[in-house]
């Protein structure tokens, strides 16, 4: 039996988008601008671009791209942050080096990387793939210094040498904190995938959304707002449940210790 | 690392050991570099040895070191000077035939109460089948049967610390080395910890070196009790504890024999200006 509270509470975020369009249709309707479409008019426009041949290229472009990006970053980020979360020498090395990146706009990098590896799909790759790379080796490493010693040593004593501990002992025991830079990082690959089509217009999501705009398609282009919105809380939900099914044992819904000594 | 083998070989020839010395420490000292760049000397000239079967407690206010020499033992720090051997075979790092439990507990969270368990003996290439067969026994030999599928989190600290003790006995180590294994734990859970450990300890009689700051607990326990000093951490005095076993706690405590150790060593810890043990 689900009661009222439970039933608002799940409810609640619905509500909140409706509220959202809601408001969004009054302001419309009350400015009278032709670049602010009403609401209806953007979820109008949706369903003819998701029929779209051609769009559905672009997305499927779009997508692709996002996902070589993130898989590479992460494949990548993990173990360069595990090692710098577990070796001064390692952290000393790069730590300056990812200080200088950090505060960069990636996609100020774009024109620089258009000049050197062309508008295509390689150059919008590596773009979302530094996008996501710092905030998965910030947390990898956050999470591997975190790492007890005494839980190492534990498993010095059963024999595991110090590769083996890495690969058996920080990375389960940093698992939760890696992800959680992981989910950082996939919202960001999102982000940086819109902005490299923007600056480098030839496919995808950014592509149609930045043409729409030039010519003056307005329901379009918020049409694509919504989409792209969408996507990114459609990724970040599937994300999530797959996190909190790995890192289940860190949960605090655990956290109630039984009374037995 | 400064260690100076000529010396403390020829030391260790010079004095004759008793056959069955299980771990030799020879001369060790410890310096450690303190925040502001200076030496502190944690350990000086420790020089003990522990017989196979004994269970030996190192006794101490905090900061005398006393767990420092455990991780020497362990071979988890290098010590600065001297070395320490275990079956007179020098110990350059961690092994399997050195189990440690620690305060901490240390547990896997990621594992279940079997995993962790299962941990050791499956690192140590032991079949899936025994290893669990083994360790659903250890499980249930440390009251905890039933809570296989439990995951650390979900365990008290008195728990914690009895699938911490099954997983370090799964792997069949020939020195227990115990870092204040009931420091963290309340009053009534730690005495209920120290007989089960008793009780356990008696039947397979392994070695164990037991490191605490209670003198109670020392006495109850050991064979024999180091007492140590601090600032810089030395050996004070060793001192047999003549009690008969199997222990009974409720005996114990009764016993005329056991309160006069206790109230000797605290005297001799007042005795000697520390300022409480329990500091």
């Amino acid at each position: 039996m689900i009661s009222g509270e439970t039933a608002l509470k799940r409810a609640a975020p619905f509500l909140a988008c409706l509220g959202l369009l809601a408001l969004w249709q009054v302001a419309s309707l009350v400015l009278k601008n032709d670049s602010f479409p009403t609401a209806l008019e953007a979820l109008r426009a949706i369903p003819s671009i998701l029929g779209d041949k051609e769009a559905l290229i672009n997305f499927a472009a779009s997508l692709r791209r996002m996902a070589t990006g993130f898989g590479l970053a992460v494949v990548v980020s993990i173990p360069l942050g595990l090692m710098m979360g577990r070796s001064r020498l390692v952290a000393s090395f790069f730590n300056p080096l990812l200080m200088v990146i950090y505060p960069v706009p990636k996609a100020a990098l774009m024109p620089i990387i258009m000049l050197w590896l062309g508008v295509g799909d390689i150059a919008k790759t590596l773009v979302i793939f530094l996008g996501v790379s710092l905030p998965v080796i910030y947390h990898s490493f956050q999470g591997a210094k975190a790492v007890e010693e005494k839980m190492l040593w534990s498993g010095a004593a059963m024999g595991l040498l110090a590769p083996q501990r890495l690969i058996r002992i920080v990375f389960p025991a940093a698992l939760p904190e890696i992800l959680t830079g992981c989910r950082t990082g996939l919202v960001l690959a999102l982000i940086t995938m819109i902005t490299s089509e923007m600056i480098a217009r030839q496919s995808g999501a950014g592509n149609i959304l930045f043409n729409a705009l030039d010519m003056g398609q307005y329901d379009t282009v918020f049409a694509m707002i919504i989409i792209v919105g969408a996507m990114g809380i459609g990724f970040d939900a599937v994300f999530e449940r797959i996190r909190a099914r790995l890192v289940r044992w860190s949960e605090p819904q655990f956290d109630i210790p039984l009374s037995f000594s | 690392m400064n260690v100076m083998p000529s010396r403390s070989d020829l030391q260790a020839q010079a004095s004759p050991k008793p056959a069955a010395a299980m771990i030799e420490i020879d001369h060790v000292s410890q310096v450690f570099q303190t925040s502001s760049g200076q030496d502190h000397l944690a350990l000086s000239d420790i020089s003990l040895s522990i017989e196979d079967g004994a269970f030996v407690s190192i006794l101490g206010p905090s900061g005398c070191g006393k767990s420092t020499l455990l991780y020497i033992v362990g071979g988890f720090v290098q010590p600065t000077r001297g070395s320490a051997r275990m079956k007179g075979k020098a110990i350059a790092g961690p092994g399997p035939d050195r189990g440690p439990v620690f305060q901490e507990f240390a547990l896997f969270p990621w594992k279940s109460v079997l995993g962790n368990v299962m941990y050791g003996p499956r690192q140590q290439g032991v079949k899936h089948s025994e290893a669990e067969a083994q360790s659903r026994a250890l499980i249930e030999m440390v009251g905890l049967k039933g809570f296989e599928d439990f995951y650390p989190k979900e365990l008290s600290g008195g728990m914690k610390q009895r699938v911490a003790l099954a997983r370090t006995l799964a792997y069949h180590p020939e020195v227990l080395l115990m870092d204040e294994p009931f420091g963290a734990l309340d009053a009534h859970t730690r005495t209920r910890l120290q007989n089960d450990l008793l009780s356990i300890w008696e039947r397979d009689r392994k070695t164990v070196l037991f490191v605490t700051h209670s003198v109670e607990e020392a006495v109850f326990l050991s064979d024999r009790v180091v007492m140590m000093s601090r600032s810089p951490g030395r050996i004070r005095q060793i001192i047999d504890i003549d009690l008969p076993r199997p222990r009974r706690r409720t005996e114990l405590l009764l016993d005329p024999r056991y309160q006069k150790c206790v109230v000797d060593i605290e005297r001799m810890f007042d005795d000697g200006g520390e300022a409480g043990l329990r500091s």
